[in-house]
């Protein structure tokens, strides 16, 4: 029983080494590239559509619902990011249920790794839409001293995302694992449902709060065009 | 430390990569075909718009067309019922203008045989009224009217005019100096004389070769008449009646003029 899945190595040769945590990111990966590949070599834009087509569709479409509601623009650019953020926590979540699998997710590594792209990510977009200086400048609103506040602000919420996302996962696995000792019929089974229902509500908490941090450092470049308009 | 640095950086490494796979693999393509249906949908639904408004107009075009066909329909058959009123009209007109005429004519044919029948007959009338006077002379003609009858004849061929002599003596010359006297009774032998007598004072260039033959002529109705070569010299009852008849009869004629002219213009006066 360990708490920390980096610490499983398969494969070390000098500083490489592969932990399981990487190894199956890897596979998550490979199976929602051969998928999307396998999926989207046979598009139609007429006719009937393929059931697997269809469920990609409604898949984008709602997360493109989602972006536009929390952000009030248009998804096209946020997509990608969003959209893999959402759908690779989901994936490597559910595949839990898989005996043997040790979701990604619930080593701290790759949430924080998650939490920095994030961190990242918001202040890329910002400076995309607005620019470098209007978007320091929000740094120092509304008066100058707020700009530690600010800085801590950002960061802490970078660190809430991380340990939130591999709180929730650690704990559903660990929480198994105590009740497979304790009762050991049933009523894990019940946990582990419970555990994927966890899992996807992490993966759409991640995905929306990412967008709502990225949304804010864009939103005031939005206002202040919106304003010149008027 | 639960974080594994190197491990954080992999897995920074391995979310990008997934980012750019997932980008060109699942959204890029997704994304790009639900826009191009979106676009055929719209395009369909364009072309289903303006293909409903042309058929709108087309079948407000039919509408108007059929309005139109009804409308002509509805004017030919008032006209085809106004020229069969018409011709029904003219139909019975024709028909009544023939019965007229029919009628017209036969009531001029009836009108016509009545005037000839009431003609004929009066003509009768005065034919009969003549030969009653004609038979009711001759039955009385005795020797007593006869002697009057001669007497008269004879004062007649004394006063013959010059031209009368003229004309006997032609007649004469003509026929061989011969003269026949008719008369409807036998002619006394002594009247004769008589008369041979008359003749030869008023023909002296025939005194000697003049031949006298008697004949007797009912017809004459108690009268004589001494005949020429063509030339004639006669009095006798008959004449006098032929006269009256001729006079009758004219006046029936005119009569008969009268009344069918009144006919005609009081046809004239009923017809308008």
């Amino acid at each position: 029983m360990t708490i920390n899945p980096d610490e499983i190595i398969l494969f070390e040769r000098g500083w490489f080494a592969i932990n399981i945590t990487i190894f199956f990111t890897w596979l998550v990966m490979f199976l929602l590239t051969l998928g999307s590949w396998l999926v989207t070599r046979k598009l139609t834009s007429k006719g009937e559509l393929s059931r697997w087509q269809n469920l990609l569709e409604v898949l984008i479409n709602g997360i493109n619902d989602q972006i536009r509601e929390v952000s009030r623009q248009e998804p096209g650019p946020y997509l990608p990011f969003v959209g893999t953020l959402f759908i690779f926590i989901a994936i490597s979540n559910v595949l839990a249920i898989v005996p043997g699998y040790t979701p990604p997710t619930s080593s701290l590594s790759t949430t924080a790794a998650l939490a920095i792209c994030v961190f990242i990510a918001v202040p890329v977009f910002g400076i995309i839409h607005q620019g470098v200086l209007n978007y320091l400048k929000k740094y120092l609103q509304p008066t100058i001293f707020m700009l530690p506040f600010n800085i801590i602000g950002e960061l802490s919420r970078t660190l809430a995302l991380a340990v939130r996302l591999y709180g929730n996962m650690m704990s559903g696995t660990i929480i198994v694992a105590i009740l497979l000792t304790i009762i050991p019929l049933i009523f894990p089974v019940v946990m582990q449902a419970l555990g994927l229902l966890t899992g996807l509500i992490q993966a759409y908490i991640f995905a929306v709060l990412a967008m709502v941090y990225i949304a804010s450092a864009s939103k005031a470049h939005q206002q202040t065009k919106e304003k010149g308009e008027i | 430390m639960i974080i594994d640095w190197y491990t954080v950086i992999f897995q920074i490494i391995n979310f990008l990569i997934l980012v750019f796979l997932l980008r060109y693999f699942l959204y890029g393509p997704i994304v790009r075909a639900m826009d191009r249906r979106e676009q055929k949908i719209v395009q369909r639904e364009e072309e289903a718009a303006a293909r409903k408004q042309e058929a709108e107009k087309e079948a407000q075009a039919y509408r108007r067309k059929k309005e139109e066909l009804q409308q002509q329909e509805e004017e030919i058959w008032e006209k085809a019922y106004a020229t069969a009123e018409e011709e029904k009209r003219e139909l019975l007109d024709e028909a009544r203008r023939e019965v007229d005429e029919t009628k017209h004519r036969w009531e001029d044919a009836f009108n016509r045989e009545k005037e000839t029948f009431i003609f004929e007959l009066r003509r009768r009338i005065g034919q009969q009224a003549c030969s009653i006077a004609r038979r009711c002379l001759q039955d009385l003609a005795d020797s007593h009217l006869e002697a009057l009858v001669w007497d008269l004849f004879l004062k007649k061929i004394d006063k013959l005019s010059e031209d009368g002599q003229s004309a006997l003596q032609e007649g004469l010359a003509k026929d061989e100096h011969k003269l026949v006297l008719r008369s409807a009774f036998e002619a006394p032998d002594e009247k004769l004389e008589q008369l041979k007598l008359k003749l030869q004072e008023i023909l002296p260039d025939f005194k000697e070769d003049l031949t006298l033959a008697a004949k007797t002529d009912p017809s004459l109705v108690c009268g004589l008449e001494v005949d020429a070569g063509g030339y004639r010299i006669a009095w006798s009852v008959g004449s006098y009646l032929e006269d009256i008849e001729e006079q009758i009869l004219k006046e029936l004629e005119q009569t008969a003029h009268m009344e069918h002219a009144e006919e005609v213009s009081d046809r004239g006066k009923t017809g308008n």
